[in-house]
């Protein structure tokens, strides 16, 4: 016998359990016909809905539903329980007591007979409140998501839209410097150019000199005649061509400036009688000065030559007739106004000319190259193509600024602005009275340095004819051997550029160290910082450009040497 | 691709004459099929899916050609001529009753019978007029949709995956007919219900049976009976069937009110 304990025999489930598992289940329970007509529905569901057992029994299952669902039940669950026996995890709302409305979880199984006729259908429902605000936050926080993805989207679509902005300025810059680049190479090649001529030019104009002093003294005949009347032309050719390279110098921002104080508005008052006779009997000539015009400070000689050049252009865009104008006022160079143009310019007052024409204007391709040295869009032998450039360049090199505004058929307007004046110091013309000066030699003794063989030849005769007692030397060391040898040099004149090392400024330096109150005279044809600040004379500093006459040295040096 | 691959008809049938079945709103095709099989021996059955649902070709949705019926109903003339329909029966259920009335008046030789099974012109009342929904249910309903993920809550799991791209690790769970985009289907469902097509109804002439269900929530009786008086050569027949969907709550009755007519 076995001491095992007796199992009891399982007894089969009693009716009380089985309708205690329907009515307290977790979820709800629905019998229903095939038309969903509901014929029994559990305990726990009833609860949920607030609804009495009998007020839901007799009633469809879609009428539980709010009117969502009730049209989707109908469209897309009914059908598909029908055609495939069931649904699983329909997700609907079902209204209770007072309009509650309870998230759902809904399961259907269609019982069919053996012929394949619906017999009834089991309706589960799970309460899905919790599930429901679950899903709810995930689709929140992917909208969440979405939406910063789209920023970041945003962020990088403009980020691109700004760097495709700060390219776009800066190629603009490029541009800007590139052609900045190329005005300055032109205006290196010019100078060169420019410098070379003129050394050429004061030979030649000294030579021509010299034969036409030689040839007074000869008894006139038909030969002499001929003679100077090819002097006359060779002259005038050569006083030309150094009119040409002096404007070369303008463009090249290598010619010395010589810049005083001036009243603009004096200045085109004074200049209005050549103006009108270059412009002809059928341009009008309008001047306007601006009340209380500041003073600049500029060449007075470079200003004037640039304004005979701006009124050849408007002549020559104004064949027809027409009016030019000059104005004047005083103007303000903002911050902005500066940023936006390619050229260095420092913002503050300057004094403005305006030129105006009412001819035919240029399109903005010419507009573009108007300052190019040899640019022209006049016919061939018409034009230098150097007028605009000469005004580009002093402009520039005085430290203002040039703006044209053209259109085809509406005329153009060139806009000059020069620094203004801020000390007092005399004009121009004050000091041009004062230098009216008669030309005579002397008997000083001047030391002449020169590197160009001809020219220094033609310099110390000019000096010697002039009755001065002339050393020379063709580079600073030699100068200062010679130097050495004679204690009684008045003058020192010498070229700027010297080969070997020590440069005309340097030689200046130390001839006046070691003979203090020796006066000097600069020369050159092309000139460099060693005597040139900015393109302005050194204060107290004296020079004579190249090329220059039998005339010009003689009333220059007389004039160093008397100061 | 053709006309007919676009909404994946299937024809069968041993008859001359061409019957088309079209579907409503919700689901696809299937929804014939325990009608259209008794019509096979005496006709050609043309059975298909509107652009958007079941097997049709869902890039060929355009949201502004399907904004109204008439999108519908020229589909339903392309591919009615395409198989060389002439004097056929249309059978349409739900919005496609009103799909065949606007084809049949837009091309009259395509149909000589029209089967409306639970037509409806507007669904929203009207002054004079029972739709059967209220403006303000039916706004209810496109709110719904717009907001909320309607039914399929299975359609969620790719989306609570974080696999929009990957539908296929959320199918095995969906319930496999009546399938639907819920972009196309919000679309369809406005076009449904904010429909009113009640001046279509006007000078149409051809043979019409309105099949009526008793309890319809969608396309109540008094929407049948307007039908009725609108249509002068319609017969009304109230089924015994309720709900909205007889062709698959009650198929015999529906296909013996169909043979009766046709």
């Amino acid at each position: 016998m076995s001491d095992a304990p007796t199992v009891s025999p399982v007894e089969p489930p009693s009716e009380e359990d089985f309708a205690d598992l329907f009515e307290q289940a977790p979820c709800g329970y629905i019998s229903a016909d095939p038309s969903g007509r509901i014929q029994r529905v559990n305990e726990t569901l009833a609860a949920w809905l607030g609804l009495p057992k009998a007020q839901m029994e007799g009633r469809r299952f879609q009428d539980l539903l709010n009117i969502a669902g009730k049209i989707y039940y109908e469209t897309h669950f009914a059908p598909l329980l029908r055609m495939q026996g069931f649904f699983h995890e329909v997700a609907l709302d079902l209204v209770g007591d007072g309009g509650r409305t309870l998230p759902v979880l809904v399961n259907a199984v269609e019982r069919r007979s053996a012929a394949g006729g619906a017999e009834f259908i089991r309706i589960t429902v799970f309460n899905a409140t919790d599930r429901r605000r679950y899903e709810h936050e995930l689709l929140e926080a992917r909208r969440a998501a979405d939406e910063a993805t789209a920023e970041l989207r945003e962020l990088n679509a403009t980020l691109e839209a700004r760097v495709a902005e700060a390219v776009a300025e800066r190629l603009k810059v490029e541009e800007a410097l590139r052609q900045a680049q190329k005005m300055e190479a032109i205006g290196q090649l010019t100078g060169g150019i420019a410098h070379d001529f003129n050394n050429l030019l004061t030979v030649i104009l000294g030579g021509l000199e010299t034969v036409s002093r030689q040839v007074v003294a000869l008894p006139g005949s038909p030969a002499t005649e001929r003679i100077e009347r090819a002097v006359r032309m060779a002259t005038h050719g050569a006083e030309r061509a150094a009119t040409l390279t002096a404007r070369l110098l303008a463009f090249a921002r290598r010619q010395p400036l010589a810049p005083k104080p001036v009243d603009a508005g004096r200045l085109i008052t004074n200049l209005a009688d050549l103006l009108q006779r270059t412009l002809g009997e059928t341009i009008d000539l309008e001047t306007v000065s601006g009340a209380g015009l500041w003073r600049a400070m500029a060449d007075t000689g470079e200003l004037e030559n640039a304004l005979v050049n701006l009124a050849v252009n408007a002549r020559d865009a104004m064949p027809g007739g027409g009016r030019l104008t000059i104005e004047t006022s005083n103007a303000y160079l903002d911050d902005d106004y500066v940023a936006a143009i390619p050229e260095p310019v420092t913002p503050g007052q300057y004094v403005l000319i305006a030129v105006s024409d009412t001819g035919t204007g240029m399109s903005p391709e010419t507009l573009a190259q108007v300052f190019e040295p040899f640019f022209t869009t006049k016919d061939t032998g018409k034009g230098t193509g150097l007028g605009l450039s000469q005004v580009y360049g002093f402009v520039r090199q005085s430290g203002g600024h040039v703006r044209i505004y053209s259109e085809l058929g509406e005329g153009t307007t060139v806009k000059i602005y020069l620094p203004r004046l801020t000390s007092d110091q005399p004009t121009a013309e004050e000091e041009d009275r004062a230098r009216d000066a008669p030309v005579h030699g002397g008997m000083e003794t001047i030391l002449v340095v020169e590197d160009h063989d001809d020219l220094r030849s033609y310099s110390t005769g000019v000096l010697r004819e002039l009755g001065y007692r002339v050393l020379e030397a063709a580079n600073g060391r030699s100068a200062l051997e010679v130097l050495q040898g004679a204690n009684d040099v008045a003058l020192l004149f010498t070229d700027v550029v010297l080969p070997d090392g020590m440069d005309g400024r340097r030689l200046a330096d130390e001839v006046q160290r070691r003979r203090p109150g020796t006066k000097v005279l600069f020369t050159t044809g092309y000139t460099r910082n060693a005597i040139v600040h900015n393109g302005r004379l050194d204060a107290g500093v004296h020079l004579i450009g190249k090329p220059f006459s039998f005339n010009d040295l003689a009333i220059k040096v007389r004039a160093v040497l008397d100061s | 691709m053709t006309v007919l691959q676009r909404h994946n008809v299937k024809v069968s049938g041993r008859g001359e004459r061409a019957m088309i079945f079209a579907h409503g709103f919700g689901c696809d095709q299937n929804m014939w099929r325990f009608v259209a099989p008794a019509f096979e021996d005496r006709f050609r059955v043309i059975l298909f899916d509107h652009v958007g649902a079941g097997a049709s070709d869902l890039s060929a949705y355009d949201p502004a050609r399907y904004e109204s019926l008439t999108g519908y109903a020229d589909d339903v003339v392309e591919l009615a001529r395409a198989l060389d329909v002439t004097d056929g029966v249309f059978v349409g259920h739900s919005v496609s009753a009103m799909v065949g009335v606007l084809a049949a008046k837009k091309a009259p030789e395509l149909f000589r019978d029209l089967v409306l099974v639970g037509p409806s012109p507007r669904y929203i009342d009207d002054e004079g007029y029972v739709g059967g929904f209220s403006e303000a249910q039916i706004h209810e309903l496109l709110d719904f949709l717009d907001s909320n993920h309607m039914g399929w809550s299975q359609a969620m799991a790719p989306v609570i995956m974080g696999n929009p791209d990957r539908p296929e690790l959320g199918e095995e769970l969906t319930n496999s007919f009546c399938r639907t985009d819920p972009d196309i289907a919000r679309r369809f469902a406005r076009t449904t219900f904010l429909s009113d097509n009640r001046a279509d109804l006007q000078g149409v002439n051809t043979r019409a049976l309105i099949l009526q269900c008793s309890e319809d929530v969608i396309a109540p009786r008094e929407v049948g009976e307007y039908v009725h008086r609108m249509l002068p050569n319609s017969q009304l027949v109230i089924l015994q069937a309720t709900g909205h969907c007889p062709n698959l709550s009650a198929p015999e009755e529906t296909v013996s009110a169909i043979q009766a007519f046709v």
